[in-house]
């Protein structure tokens, strides 16, 4: 039984009454068919009987039965009516929408400013629509804006549902923490019964036992207790603390349609690089090209008899070794280097010579050293 | 924080002994500015001469913590910078050696001075050198509390993929390329030397066997590398070789952390030489030209030439690889030193480009164990297996009875 059937029930009015049991098409009445059910189709909010809606409309999209109205409707938008005035019902319907299109957050505005005149421009819409102002252009606008942003609307829905989950996760984690920490405080509870039991037999078989004075053995015994229950409940504490930690979410992101100011600027991360085996470093030699084959009779010998060779001796490695040694120093500028150490103290007359011949030969062209 | 009159909780022999050259000599290695020749000798009372000044100056910067593990070689310290706390590092302390009394024992020696000369992320980072006042020599290294390799590869209750494996190796190949770009061979590359820092990146270290390398006609030893770990020229007697040895070590590794066992096992040089063949063929002027001529080659029996693995050994055994995966590293087990791939080589294959991307060093797995791992890797002397011949040794130790209860 519908809902609007049941208020106007509850709440009778004559009018109510007659649009509430009788279908406008068939005029058939409630009276004889209690299990009718009214249904509207948010085209144009006619309500009609179900049986009507089967008859005409399982054909395939037909026309509006009620006079003057000829939209075409299709049977699989019938729904049943929730509010009872259909003017709610469908304002209901277009701020959904409305709002299904414009979906940002304030998260996603520089200013509080910003975001409230985003609201009211959306606002602007969706009351053209709800009060037939400007309807076809306000609609053109809305298309238009939806097929822009289409990205960023189904970005902000998935996140608006993510959203959803993760507080439905939350809150069922802080169900969760409140049963153990319940389950805890029972725990201890009983634990501290069982020792104050413990406590007092101790304390008793003390007494029975040796021979002082009671009343210094009962105070001692109290105490012992009280420092032990406090230890426990610090330790208890801190393992709370240790469990508990938050989720972020994320920011939702802005384009520019529409013409809404203050939008924040997504900033996309960087794509990632290809991995870099050497990790950045690199043994480039800067000041020298080494070569195949350097002629020169000290090495022939180790190149060729295999006994140097055969256990993966390699003349090269020398040669760049030698090179390396030659030539590094180049980039060392000990004039830099001994300003940038003593700034004030006079550099010695070795350290500028030695600064002097470094300096010219920086650029010499250096192929072949042998 | 309150300073303690004595620098070290070690103990102070009563008349500190007048220190000799070494203190000396290691000014010379720490100091950046100039030291001129006090031609004086130094005396126990009078003012100390500058290099004993810079020495002190260098101990004073470090404060000596607990004791973290002691070896026949090392005992090693967690410390710290004396102004700054939370600066933790590693201080190995040596042991006066009997052989050498008079100077640095060649290890100690090998291990300053290759780790001056280098500074990359995956090379364990030295900071200074400094000498206590009972003739001790102390280095100060990089504190790397997370374990090392071979200890991630034996406990099974760690679990890593392929992604994991790739970013060890990486690591692992940018350590061992550094090295041999700057003329350095390491010598005895093996998981337990590579130990894991808290942020999870791996870490070269003992250089106790490294040297600078590449001089002609120079020969040098064999006897090095443990020997799992050994390569064929290496097993032959050859003096003359280059950056070859420490790749095929490399190889081994990364073999071991795929396999997560020992790759190439056996008792002694000879059966290493066999375990060797076993896999990858025998020895024979064919594949590697002029091997006969090494020192200690022994030709294989005619009829007995072994022929290396199919490539259906390797898919089952690496086929967490991949196939790029497997031809890198075959192409780091080559036989012939010659043409085994350099470090430089290996970066440049585009294994480690293609699919998985290496795991971030933070997401990397890690195992317990940490800092007593760390002084029990570090307090070695380079090359040393702990007693007994190794494998039986550990696996005795690994025991673990409370685990056999249940």
């Amino acid at each position: 039984m519908s809902r609007a059937a049941q208020r106007s029930g509850a709440a009778p009015s004559k009018r109510a009454q007659e649009d509430g049991d009788m279908c406008p098409v068939c005029k058939s009445a409630r009276y004889l068919n209690p299990d009718m059910r009214f249904l509207v189709n948010p085209e144009c909010y006619h309500k009609m009987c179900e049986s009507c809606v089967d008859r005409r409309f399982s054909q395939g999209p037909a026309a509006c039965p009620i006079a003057g109205c000829k939209r075409t409707l299709r049977k699989a938008r019938f729904r049943t009516q929730t509010f009872e005035d259909i003017k709610v019902e469908r304002e209901v319907d277009i701020r959904r929408e409305v709002a299904s299109v414009f979906n940002r957050e304030e998260d996603d505005f520089e200013t509080l400013q910003n975001y409230n005149d985003y609201l009211e421009q959306v606002e602007n819409v969706t009351w053209n629509l709800i009060n037939d102002i400007d309807v076809e252009d306000t609609r053109r606008k809305m298309d238009a804006y939806k097929e822009e942003n289409r990205r960023q609307i189904t970005r902000n829905q998935s996140n608006a549902a993510q959203e959803a989950i993760s507080r439905k996760a939350r809150e069922e984690e802080d169900h969760e923490l409140t049963r153990l920490r319940r389950a805890d405080a029972r725990r201890e509870d009983e634990l501290e019964r069982q020792e104050k039991s413990d406590a007092r037999k101790g304390i008793i078989n003390k007494l029975a036992t040796t021979k002082g004075d009671a009343a210094s053995i009962a105070r001692e015994g109290r105490r012992a207790e009280l420092k032990k229950s406090s230890a426990q409940r610090v330790a208890l504490d801190k393992k709370r603390d240790g469990d508990v930690f938050s989720s972020g979410t994320e920011n939702g992101d802005a384009s520019s349609a529409f013409l809404f100011k203050g939008l924040k600027k997504r900033v996309a991360p960087p794509p990632e690089k290809p991995y870099d085996p050497y990790g950045g470093w690199s043994a480039e030699k800067e000041y020298f090209s080494q070569q195949d084959f350097y002629d020169w009779d000290y090495l022939s010998n180790a190149r060729t008899d295999p006994r140097y060779s055969a256990g993966g001796y390699d003349i090269n490695d020398y040669c760049a070794r030698a090179l390396c040694d030659a030539f590094s120093g180049f980039g060392v500028f000990i004039q830099d280097e001994v300003s940038g150490r003593d700034l004030g103290s006079t550099p010695s007359m070795a350290t500028t010579a030695a600064a002097a011949v470094g300096g010219e030969r920086v650029d010499a062209k250096m192929d072949d050293v042998f | 924080m309150a300073l303690s009159p004595i620098d070290s909780p070690k103990p102070v022999p009563a008349a500190a002994k007048a220190l000799p050259a070494k203190a000396k000599a290691l000014t010379i290695l720490n100091a950046s500015t100039s030291s001129p020749s006090n031609a004086s000798t130094p005396s126990s009372e009078g003012p100390q001469d500058l290099s004993e000044q810079l020495n002190e100056q260098v101990r004073r910067n470090y404060v000596t913590g607990s004791r973290l593990g002691e070896g026949t070689y090392a005992i090693v310290y967690s410390g710290h910078l004396r102004h700054d706390p939370t600066s933790l590092v590693a201080i190995k302390k040596l042991k006066v050696n009997k052989d050498y009394l008079d100077g640095l024992a060649p290890d100690a020696f090998r291990e300053v001075r290759a780790l001056q000369e280098l500074s990359h992320p995956n090379i364990i980072k030295l900071y200074a050198v400094f000498s206590t006042r009972d003739q001790n020599l102390n280095i100060v290294l990089e504190h790397l509390p997370r374990g090392d390799i071979e200890g991630l590869m034996q406990n099974k209750s760690v679990s890593y993929g392929p992604a994991d494996v790739k970013a060890w190796a990486n690591m692992l190949a940018k350590a061992v390329w550094f090295c041999h770009e700057n003329s350095i061979l390491h010598r005895d590359i093996k998981g337990n030397n590579l130990l894991i820092a808290a942020d999870g990146e791996v870490k070269l270290a003992d250089f106790g066997l490294a040297r600078t390398f590449s001089d002609p006609y120079r020969p040098m030893t064999y006897n090095v590398i443990t020997r799992f770990y050994r390569p064929p020229e290496l097993l032959y007697g050859a003096r003359y070789y280059g950056g070859a040895v420490d790749v095929w070590s490399m190889g081994c590794v990364i073999a071991e952390l795929v396999l997560r066992h020992f790759f190439l096992v056996s008792n002694t040089d000879i059966e290493q030489i066999d375990a060797i063949t076993d896999v990858f063929g025998s020895c024979t002027e064919d594949v590697w030209p002029g091997v006969s001529r090494l020192d200690h080659y022994i030709p294989p029996a005619k009829d007995n030439i072994k022929r290396p693995k199919p490539m259906i050994y390797w898919k089952q055994h690496f086929g967490m690889l991949g196939d790029d995966g497997i031809e890198y590293l075959k192409s780091m087990f080559v036989l012939d030193p010659r043409k085994r791939a350099t470090a430089r080589q290996v970066l440049d294959h585009p294994y480690w480009t293609n699919n998985p991307k290496p795991t971030p060093k933070e997401l990397l797995p890690q195992a317990a164990g940490g800092v007593e791992k760390m002084a029990e890797d570090l307090k070695r002397r380079g090359g040393e297996i702990e007693e007994g011949d190794g494998r039986a040794d550990k696996v005795a130790r690994k025991l673990n009875f409370a685990d056999l209860k249940r």
